[in-house]
This record gives structure tokens, sequence and C-alpha cells, in this order.
């Protein structure tokens, strides 16, 4: 009997080491699997521009009135039409937010089918968990042809409770496949946003800049592979200062992110820079941009100069410049301003009054300015006053050449800028001795 | 559709709903059998739909997947009441599978461990107290390094090295290993079926650290270690003899 029991002993003893055997011998195949470092790809945008002509036009993306719109962002279809998405809904972090798309036609000058992408109810309902409410999302298209669409969602508190959720689209967005979560942080999935364009590595993995608010405020780089498994993650800073990281790629080994400030201080966009394609990053400094602790978007041009779009004052919303910096970002220029209602603290008949004459001026097809006026009022005035609000700019550059850019305009509506890289030159001609920043 | 890891992920927060059961002081005064039973029906209750979700997702929602760590003890408190089986002949003179008195019976785990004798086992095949202190002292150091550093204390993300750094998975082998030659079989299982369950992508995570560890088990792992460090050092005092 006893020898029974020892046989016993020794073979359970045994067992549980060809298990941990087995564990580790699965793990390593896994890690070497694993995809190994991969430079940056350069966006590709033609040399010559489609269009030779100066152009810059503006449109509203959104059309729906009396309702919160928010955090817009852009990606470029095969064909070249541009689509956006955006969340709306009764206000920020309510229930009924959706994220909503529209597609822009070039050909046509029109914005047109616009309709709802996600929701609460569908997006708890694929992830089989309880989901509170829907924020900022962003985009981008894969060379075989799939829309990644990864949006903020929130089960638990308020934006810091944050998570991210992925669906994917076959058919430039038509229609959309299950929502999957992303896993990005080892505390209850807790605190991870996006905001800032996703860039692709070399090897066809999805860069995705994300940036985390709970108890640090801070930005990270996501690989994700091209079956949506995070592969790896990098810390671009730490601490409490900076959200919202933008991605500018100059070429397959260097890299520069401009962040949100949203510390004490003076306020100054904060920038970090990669010279091994992102294997290491500079200690995050303050650029000489000011930024009232507000979203930044950019691109880089193909000779290498960088083109942002931010809110370049310390106070407010209500002004948006449109700068450039021929020298990695130390020094920038102002070559255009898109929007200036500083000191505008109107009452809310004036307030009504300028937003619609700038809702006029925004689009071509309102005749009529009232309804849209009066969209921001509600959203915009309280007893204190009306604030102009512009701000988390998305810009892209098209493999054509030609740029996007939408914004929040009042909390209102969408409002989309393109321009041509001929009328960029143009400004910048204009500009050539405007004082830099 | 729910998919395997959707199943898997509900019925493991349906299973802390059903242990959490089991710490309500009127269920300590139930039968083993009516406990079964009334774990079961929590179990089952939770994967009821009601208004377009069952309970065990609305918590999900805010959990997240268990670890497999918390699985492991998860399954180790429900099993407790229940696991007096006697499965050989022994000195006292029961024969066969069945419930048992605790006094009468020891378990086939319990009896292969005692016999080699470096097994901290309870009578019931379930592992002791000192292996399950040294498992709840190693993840409350894991756990105090990792939370703050993930969080944004400082430029060193550790959390960075579950995505499938050689380094890392070299170090838990090792540490695997070091328990399995201790005998300290559930920090081993621990962490062998983590890293087995990450191996094979169990989870929507494919981070390792998701598998070994979650906040709640290492909430519950630094409590019970500061509640035993407290009695340790209050214990000399209350037994040394009055002045």
């Amino acid at each position: 009997m006893f020898n029974f029991f020892t046989r016993q002993l020794a073979s359970l003893h045994t067992l549980i080491l060809c298990v941990v055997l087995i564990a580790f011998a699965a793990a390593f195949c896994k890690v070497a699997r694993h995809p190994s470092p991969a430079a940056f790809q350069v966006p590709e945008v033609a040399a010559q521009p489609g269009s030779a002509a100066p152009d810059f036009r503006t449109h509203f993306v959104s059309t729906r009135h009396n309702i919160h719109t928010h955090a817009a962002s852009l990606v470029e279809l095969g064909d070249g039409r541009i689509r956006a998405f955006w969340f709306e809904g009764s206000r920020e972090g309510a229930p009924d937010v959706e994220i909503r798309s529209a597609v822009f036609d070039p050909a046509k000058n029109l914005w047109v089918m616009e309709s709802s992408v996600a929701n609460r109810e569908d997006t708890q309902r694929a992830l089989l968990r309880y989901v509170k409410k829907l924020g900022n999302p962003v985009a981008q298209r894969a060379a075989d042809g799939t829309l990644s669409l990864y949006y903020v969602t929130v089960s638990l508190g308020g934006w810091a409770g944050s998570s991210i959720t992925a669906i994917a689209s076959k058919d430039e967005g038509a229609t959309w496949g299950p929502a999957r979560r992303l896993i990005t942080s080892p505390f209850i999935n807790i605190s991870t946003l996006v905001r800032g364009t996703p860039y692709f590595y070399g090897d066809g993995s999805i860069g995705l800049p994300v940036y985390h608010e709970f108890i640090g405020k801070f930005g990270e780089l996501l690989r994700i592979s091209g079956s949506g498994e995070i592969i790896d993650k990098q810390r671009l800073s730490s601490g409490n200062t900076t959200l919202q990281p933008v991605m500018l790629i100059k070429n397959p080994q260097q890299a520069t992110v401009m962040m949100r400030y949203s510390g004490a201080g003076t306020r100054r966009v904060i920038t970090t820079a990669t010279d091994d394609a992102g294997q290491h990053w500079s200690a995050p400094v303050k650029a000489a941009l000011a930024n009232p602790d507000a979203a930044l978007s950019g691109a880089v041009l193909p000779d290498g100069r960088i083109l942002l779009v931010l809110n370049d004052i310390e106070e407010g919303r209500d002004a948006l410049s449109l700068v450039i910096s021929g020298d990695g970002g130390s020094t920038w220029k102002t070559v255009y301003q898109l929007e200036d209602q500083r000191g505008q603290n109107a009452d809310p008949a004036r307030y009504a009054q300028l937003a619609a004459q700038s809702a006029l001026a925004t689009d071509g097809n309102i005749t009529d300015g009232t309804q849209h006026a009066e969209s921001a009022k509600r959203i915009k005035c309280e007893a204190q006053g009306c604030g102009f609000e512009f701000s988390y700019p998305y810009l892209i550059q098209t493999r054509s050449g030609d740029f996007h850019l939408v914004y929040t305009w009042n909390r209102s509506y969408i409002k989309h800028v393109m321009f041509t890289r001929a009328w960029l030159d143009q400004q910048l001609e204009k500009t050539a001795d405007a004082k830099l920043h | 559709m729910p998919n395997f890891t959707d199943l898997t992920g509900l019925a493991s927060v349906a299973s802390a709903l059903a242990v959490s059961l089991l710490w309500l002081p009127w269920t300590k005064r139930l039968a083993n059998r009516r406990r079964a039973w009334a774990t079961g029906a929590v179990f089952v209750a939770a994967l009821i739909p009601f208004n377009g979700l069952p309970l065990a997702a609305y918590v999900r929602g805010a959990t997240g997947d268990l670890s497999i760590t918390t699985l492991v003890l998860l399954w180790c408190a429900l099993l407790r009441p229940w696991t007096l089986y006697c499965s050989f002949p022994l000195p006292g003179g029961r024969l066969g599978w069945g419930l048992a008195r605790r006094e009468n019976c020891v378990s086939t785990p319990s009896l292969v461990l005692t016999l080699q004798g470096g097994g901290d086992i309870e009578p019931n095949g379930l592992p002791g107290f000192k292996h399950r202190l040294a498992l709840l002292a190693l993840i409350a150091l894991a756990a105090v390094t990792l939370y703050p550093l993930a969080l944004g204390f400082g430029a060193f993300d550790p959390y960075r090295l579950g995505y499938g750094n050689w380094l890392f998975v070299a170090m838990l082998m090792l540490a695997a290993l070091a328990a399995w030659f201790w005998k300290n079989y559930l920090i081993v299982l621990c962490i062998a079926l983590a890293t087995l369950a990450w191996a094979t992508g169990w989870y929507e995570s494919g981070n390792l650290w998701d598998y070994l560890l979650d906040p709640f088990v290492s909430i519950y792992a630094l409590a019970a270690i500061m509640s035993h460090a407290v009695k340790t050092l209050v214990k000399p005092q209350r037994d040394r003899p009055a002045p």
C-alpha cells in the first residue's frame, strides 16, 4: 500500500512539473512569434499635388441641430473620399451619445451619407458588459482596405474610467463588425483614451497614440497587429501633465510627438522625439507654442516641415491657428488664423449674431444661420455670458497632397476645412515676414 | 453568439459572485449540500439576462476579466466546504469515494503530499495556510511594484513586459520551478495556468500580467498580509506573562 502511495506521490509531483513545462514551452513559442520592432511607415503623399490651384473651402459636416457635438476625426478612403467620425448626444457623457459618421466627396464638394456607426446599447451587447457612455473616435485604413475605428467607452466613473473599443469595416465604413475591447491597462483596464491620428509601422501594424487620465496624465503609443491584438505599448511621458499625443512621422526612424499640456505653470505644448523608430524617446519638454489644455493636431509635409492646428493661446478655445515649423518644432510661424473670437464674452443676442455670421461664412449651402446660432447659444451660453469654442482639431493630408481639417464648432457642429498645398504655399509667401513663436 | 472568452469571462464573474455568498454569515450556518445549492443558484442567476444583459455582464463592465490567480483562489474557496472525499483506504478504516467526516478522511492530493513530507495541505486536499500566505505575499509584492509604475509613476512601465518579453517569461518560469521544488503547488499552478492561458490567448488581453494579477486579488493579498503581520506582532505581546 505504501508503495502505491509513493508512486501516486511521485506521479503527482511529476504531473505538476509537466504542466509547468508545457505552459512555458507554449509561452516561449508565443514570445518567439512576437513581432520584432519595426520602423515607422511614412504616409504616402504625392510629390506633385493633384490640385495645382490654391483652394480653401469650408463646410459643416454634422447636420443635426440642438445637440452636443464634439471630437471629430478623419480617414481617407480607398477612392479618395474622406470619412469623418465624431460623437454627439444630448450632452457630453450622456447615455444617448453615439458615434456618427459622414463622407465627403471632393469631386462633388459635399458631405453625404451621415449615419450612426456605434451607440451605447449595441456596444455593450457586443462586448457583453455594461457600457455607460461613449467618447472620442479615431480611425485608420489598412493597406488591405480594412477600416478600423477606435472609440472611447466608459463603464465606470468619468473619462478617467475610459477604455478603448474597436470595430472594423471591410466596406469603407458602410457596415461594421462587432465591437472588441482593447485591454491596455492592468488596473481594471481603465483610463486609456484615444485622440491622436493612428499611424502605421513598416510591417503593417498600427500605431495608436493614447493617453491616460486616472491618477497620472501621460501619453503612450500602442502597437496593434493586423489581427487587432496589442503587441506593444510604449510610454511617452509620465507624471500628471500630458494628454492626447499626436504622432508626426518625418521618416522611418525619426518622429516627433506633440502633446496637450494639462499641468500648472506656463501653458505650452509638450514635445518629445525619437531618432530610432520609437525605441527611445527624448525627455518631454515644453515647445514654444502656447496651449490652453486643449487638443491639437498636425501633419508632416513631404519636405519635413511640420504643420499644426491648435488653440495657440494660454486661456480659452476661442481662437484656432494653423502654424508651421521648418526646424523640427523649435520655432513656429502662424500661417493662417482659422478662427478668432478672442475677447468676445458676448451677451446671448450678440453671440447669436456673431455665430450666425460665422455659420453663413462657413457653408455656402446655409441660407439662414439662425438655427446654427441658436444651437451654439443653447450649449455655449451660461449665466455669466457666452463663449466661442473652436477645439479638437484633426488634420490629415491625403495621398493627393490636399489637407482636410475638422474641428468642433461651438460644441454644436463639426466644421470642415479643406485646403490645397498651393493655398498653403500662397499663405506661406504672405506670412514670410511673420514673427516667429 | 458569445465567444469562448466572453463566456468564460462571464462565468468567472459569476463564480466570484457565488463565492462572495459564502462569506455571508447566514450561509456559514448551512449544511454543505444547501450551501452548494445556494452558490449554484447565485452562479446561474448571475448569468440570466435582464434588461438585455446578465448581472455578471454589469459587474464585468466594471471589473474586467478576473486573473487566473483569482480564479484559482476562488475555486479553492468554492470547493473548500465539500472536498472531503475519500479515495483511498485509510488507517481509520473508510473505503471508496464519498463525503466523509474530516477526521476520518483525507483526499488524494492531501495524502500524497503529506506522505511526501513537503505538502502544506488541509485535510480536504486544498492548499494550506503557509502556501496560501506565500502566494499572497508574492501577489502583494507584484502588485505594489506593478500598479504604481503602470499608472504613471515614472518612465518605466513594467506592464509593457507582459506583451512577450523573453526575460519576463524566463523569470516567471524560474519562480514556478522554485515553487515546484519547494512543493508550493498553489504558486506553481497559479503561474503555470496563467502562463498557459496567456500563451493560448484565452482572454481579450494579450498581456501576461492580466492573467497573473488583477486589482481585486491584489487588494485581498495586501489586506491578508497586513492582517497576518498585525496578528504576528500582537500575538507575542498577548502571550507575554503579566507583570
